[in-house]
């Protein structure tokens, strides 16, 4: 028995929109422009996005649903997992960036939980990047790969760096030597594997619950200069993890007034 | 307070309770109100069940009627089926006094009366009811392709809205053009 929906007010029918998952409710949205907008203008969502590469998940209350692209017309919105996922639509689209747009848009996401930059080109991540900077999208996690398809990972940094990452930033790929780059915000932790352009002024500016620096070109004067800042009261209120693995750190010159390896200070060790 | 907490001087008298923490608060003697719809049948159903319809609670939270006040003067709802209007009085005499449990299987079921049910419950204001029927509604598209979305829920094409808002377009237009020369015909 069919039923005219778009005869209901609009109270109730953003009260039907509330009922659907988001695979119907994205199906829903593909029926009509008109409808599209009313699912559109129906307010923000609390669901979260996930760009895992090779698919984009809807987070709702932990609950994933997964969207794969196809350009298949046979293959839209079919709900067979070939990749053994559960919880998996099909969805007409070139390519999973211009899906994960689409997804913001139609669902009125603000809360991006994790990001993972793999595989694609700088061009279709640049995009990503500056469609979730324009709608000032919040970003819980970030991973670059190590994987050769990140090209240019230069130029992407900065572009990266724009966005609202709020927890976590975590870079694996390597940048090359004669990259340089300045971070202005920081997220509660960074994790960062090729990290020789992270200098001292950017450490002391840093507002981070955790930080990880492997490849430091950071020397024992950086980091003595950071601890007496840390042991003053007051400076780095957030900080209660720093990892750094610089091969810039030796036993020539005292750190807080000892001379390296310092080691059973609590569970605390410079080594 | 309702109606009920109030106490209306022609309420029912109190059912004898057996319970012994109750013995010792007397229970407060119920007050019935009267509804009708569309058909004009009247539903005599009790303030405590009629607490989970917001609108008919905050007509009757001040009124104080007595019995035969309230039969005298039964809420008219002159936009709900007789049967819809009976539907939702069922269930609230079914759920008087308690939650509605997730998985509900007093509500009402019959899908082809779902779109009025929606609407009068969605006008009567009743926050849970209304949620249960909405889920409903949404599960018939469970699972559906976006072509038989539409169907199931009656979606025009882009090609049908375009046309139907050029049809109304010209409407307004040609109303437009009447009224301009029926001024045209006062003035002279």
């Amino acid at each position: 028995m069919p039923i005219a929906l778009l005869k209901f007010p609009t109270d109730l029918l953003r009260e039907v929109f509330q009922q659907c998952d988001p695979f119907e409710l994205y199906k829903l949205s593909k029926c009509s422009k008109r409808i599209q907008k009313s699912i559109r203008s129906g307010g923000t969502k609390n669901w979260k996005l996930i760009f895992r590469g090779n698919l984009v998940i809807v987070s709702v209350d932990g609950l994933h649903y997964n969207f794969d692209v196809t350009e298949n017309p046979d293959e839209y919105f079919k709900t067979e997992n070939p990749r053994g996922y559960e919880n998996y639509i099909t969805i007409p689209f070139d390519d999973n960036f211009d899906a994960f747009l689409d997804l913001l848009d139609t669902f009125r996401i603000r809360i991006v939980e994790y990001l993972r930059i793999e595989f694609g080109s700088f061009e279709q991540f640049s995009k990503l990047a500056r469609g979730l900077i324009e709608r000032n999208i919040e970003i819980e996690e970030v991973l670059i790969e190590s994987t050769p398809q990140v090209k240019k990972v230069d130029k992407l940094m900065t572009l990266l760096t724009q966005m609202n990452t709020t927890q976590k930033f975590k870079c694996l790929k390597k940048f090359p030597p004669k990259f340089r780059h300045q971070m202005d915000k920081f997220p509660k932790n960074i994790l960062i594997y090729s990290s020789f352009w992270f200098t001292i002024d950017q450490l002391l500016e840093s507002t981070c619950v955790r930080i990880e620096l492997h490849g430091s070109m950071l020397k024992n004067q950086d980091i003595d200069l950071f601890f007496q800042k840390w042991k003053r009261s007051g400076s780095f209120p957030n900080l209660r993890w720093l990892e750094i693995f610089s091969k810039n750190i030796d036993d020539k010159s005292p750190i807080l007034g000892m001379i390296p390896p310092i080691e059973n200070y609590g569970n605390r060790s410079i080594s | 307070m309702s109606s009920t907490e109030q106490g209306t001087s022609s309420a029912a008298p109190a059912e004898p309770t057996t319970a012994p923490e109750s013995a010792a608060a007397p229970e407060v003697p119920e007050s019935f109100y009267y509804v009708h719809g569309k058909d004009k049948v009247v539903h005599k159903v009790s303030a405590g069940a009629l607490q989970h319809s917001a609108l008919i609670h905050g007509m009757i939270s001040n009124l104080g009627y007595t019995e035969e006040q309230a039969k005298a003067n039964p809420f008219p709802f002159e936009n709900i089926d007789g049967d819809i209007l009976q539907m939702v009085v069922d269930w609230c005499n079914q759920h008087k006094g308690k939650p509605t449990p997730p998985e509900d299987t007093n509500l009402p079921k019959q899908k082809e009366k779902l779109f009025d049910l929606v609407l009068a419950v969605n006008y009567l204001e009743i926050k849970e009811l209304l949620t249960y029927c909405c889920k409903q509604v949404a599960m018939m598209v469970k699972g559906k392709s976006p072509e038989e979305i539409r169907e199931i829920w009656m979606i025009p094409t882009d090609a049908e809205d375009e046309a139907a808002e050029k049809e109304a377009k010209k409407r307004a237009g040609k109303e437009a053009a009447g009224e301009t020369a029926a001024a045209a015909g006062d003035a002279k």
